[in-house]
């Protein structure tokens, strides 16, 4: 593969993925804008105001994917940590343990430090562990047991939900030596968040488009069938069609794609059912078009695990 | 001890340049930063431009971080102009506090109770509209019940009425009273919301109680408005 501009020192497979990138946001602007001019909508206004802010997303992602391993790190702590804060106040964690919920905060940059670190064990140990104990614990010092079950259930869970899935991708960066494999870490991120993008994007066309048969009709009532098979049929050949950006074979990476479409719906339907219980229809109003910060990340956070293990399993273990 | 005067408490108002400097960093840099990245306070802003001229803000009060939230939002040329009106009795309690308030937050601190002052604060307060400045008033007086408004008192009324021509722009606060409680002194992020409404302006002669009452409508409609904005519409559930 060669380098599309020479002198910048991102290697050959990145430079492609953010080209291609480049032409999907460039294509749906192009796109949105023209159907806008001609037959204006509250439907095309709706894609509109998700492509701007898919614009930014992209722009920030992108550039922190490519700075400094240690900027990643960070720029994925300060997304764990915007998830906790967002959540915490709609999970009416508020008065009464606020010491604890400051003890989850203060897990966000341990848990990053030692991903930083490549201190692997103790990383995948000290939430579901360690935290696991210590904080049910720090519930319970406090004296007070009225309503502790539902703490002790919800921070553990918060935690394993939006820190530790989230903090696998910093894993991402100590993965051993891979013969013949060049695109890095920063290839492999990106080809996460490309594969979870556009599974929302295309979970959401497909469902706009043939949607007819509601998958959770109690749940989440725009989910449907025909958006749930289009998108996880067509994120598995992209997944293919991208493989220049990981270790995998052909048929390892339709697995692997194949696997992130289904984590990212799973995790999409997870925070829906949350939200239906809280009686919100937005987790927040941080991303215009799109709502708060889980209801963009729930995808990526529930499929940021199953990828790192299934590129560890396919390209370490499997390879030998 | 010389009495106090009102125009001995307006010329301790008035800002030297270096604290001018001091509180933009202070409030447009440094707490907008903390509110956006940190405490993840959302602002949503007014349909109307900001008025160029003195303003009375009043906004409902819950913590501390209220009167620092709105100091963010006073545009930049104003922000030495712009005084919150503060409890005597609470924050001049010691001497670095009373310093504090006055070089770090730039408020104005007035006497709650009417045996202990020489200065009426309606007076005060009037006289520095009149002279420019604008005013941050938390007309509840008090920190009062996390999460819930109480009746407003009647001085923004009485400042109103007395000046139909400055604007006088509602706040609504939502969820800042959980970073930082009252009688807590760590903070903790938990987000929030700042509503800034449209200014409302009263025609001369509106009563005391008119206006009052106006302001507190105009608060509780915004809190309403931001309750049902995020809320599933009953329809959508089969």
């Amino acid at each position: 593969m060669n380098k599309l501009i020479d002198a910048w020192g991102m290697n050959a497979e990145v430079q492609w993925v953010i080209f291609i990138i480049l032409c999907i946001l460039v294509f749906s602007s192009v796109a949105w804008n023209t159907w806008n001019f001609l037959k204006p909508g509250k439907l095309v206004k709706e894609l509109l105001v998700r492509t701007r802010s898919w614009w930014i997303m992209c722009a920030c992602f992108i550039v922190t994917t490519l700075a400094h391993p240690a900027v990643t790190h960070i720029g994925l702590a300060f997304l764990s940590f915007a998830l906790l804060r967002e959540m915490y106040p709609l999970l009416k964690l508020d008065q009464r343990e606020r010491n604890v919920v400051l003890l989850c905060y203060a897990v966000i940059p341990v848990q990053y430090t030692l991903a930083y670190l490549g201190m692997t064990t103790l990383f995948l140990a000290f939430i579901p562990v360690f935290m696991f104990v210590v904080i049910p614990f720090m519930l319970v010092i406090r004296g007070e047991t009225q309503g502790i079950v539902r703490s002790i259930g919800l921070m553990p869970y918060s935690l394993v939900a939006w820190v530790y899935g989230m903090s696998h991708l910093a894993l991402l960066f100590h993965l051993p030596e891979i013969p013949g494999f060049t695109a890095g870490p920063q290839g492999l991120l990106l080809y996460l968040i490309f594969l979870v993008g556009i599974n929302d994007v295309l979970q959401f066309g497909w469902g706009k488009t043939i949607g007819q048969r509601a998958v959770l009709p109690k749940v989440s009532p725009n989910k449907t069938w025909e958006g749930l098979i289009g998108g996880v049929l067509s994120v598995t050949l992209i997944a293919v069609a991208l493989r220049f950006l990981t270790p995998l074979e052909a048929w390892e990476a339709a697995f692997t794609g194949f696997c992130v479409a289904v984590a990212g719906f799973m995790g999409d339907a997870i925070a829906s059912g949350i939200k239906r219980d809280l009686g919100i229809k937005n987790s927040g109003n941080a991303i215009p078009g799109h709502g708060g910060y889980l209801d963009r990340l729930d995808g990526f956070s529930a499929a940021a695990a199953p990828f790192f293990h299934l590129i560890y399993f396919f390209g370490v273990t499997a390879a030998g | 001890m010389p009495a106090k005067s009102i125009d001995a408490e307006l010329f301790n108002a008035r800002v030297p340049s270096g604290r001018r400097w001091l509180l933009w960093f202070l409030y447009k840099v440094l707490w907008r930063t903390v509110f956006g990245l940190v405490i993840g306070l959302r602002y949503v802003w007014g349909k109307t431009p900001h008025p160029d001229g003195p303003v009375i803000y009043i906004a409902n009060h819950n913590s501390h971080l209220d009167a620092m939230s709105l100091m963010t939002i006073v545009p930049s040329h104003r922000i030495h102009l712009t005084h919150s009106v503060a409890a005597q009795d609470f924050f001049g309690r010691s001497g670095f506090r009373s310093w504090s308030m006055k070089n770090l937050v730039n408020a104005v601190l007035i006497s709650r109770s009417k045996e202990d002052r020489d200065v009426d604060p309606i007076e005060l307060l009037d006289a520095m509209l009149r002279q420019g400045h604008s005013l941050i008033l938390f007309p509840e007086g008090t920190r009062g019940v996390p999460g819930v408004m109480a009746d407003f008192k009647r001085g923004v009324g009485h400042l109103a009425s007395r000046h139909p021509d400055i604007p006088v722009i509602p706040v609504y606060l939502d969820g800042l009273y959980r970073n930082l409680p009252k009688g807590r002194t760590l903070i903790v992020p938990f987000g929030g919301t700042l509503v800034m409404g449209d200014p409302l302006s009263f025609p001369a002669g509106t009563s005391v109680d008119a206006i009052t009452e106006k302001a507190q409508s105009a608060i509780e409609s915004m809190a309403a408005d931001l309750k049902n904005e995020n809320k599933l519409p009953p329809t959508d559930s089969p």
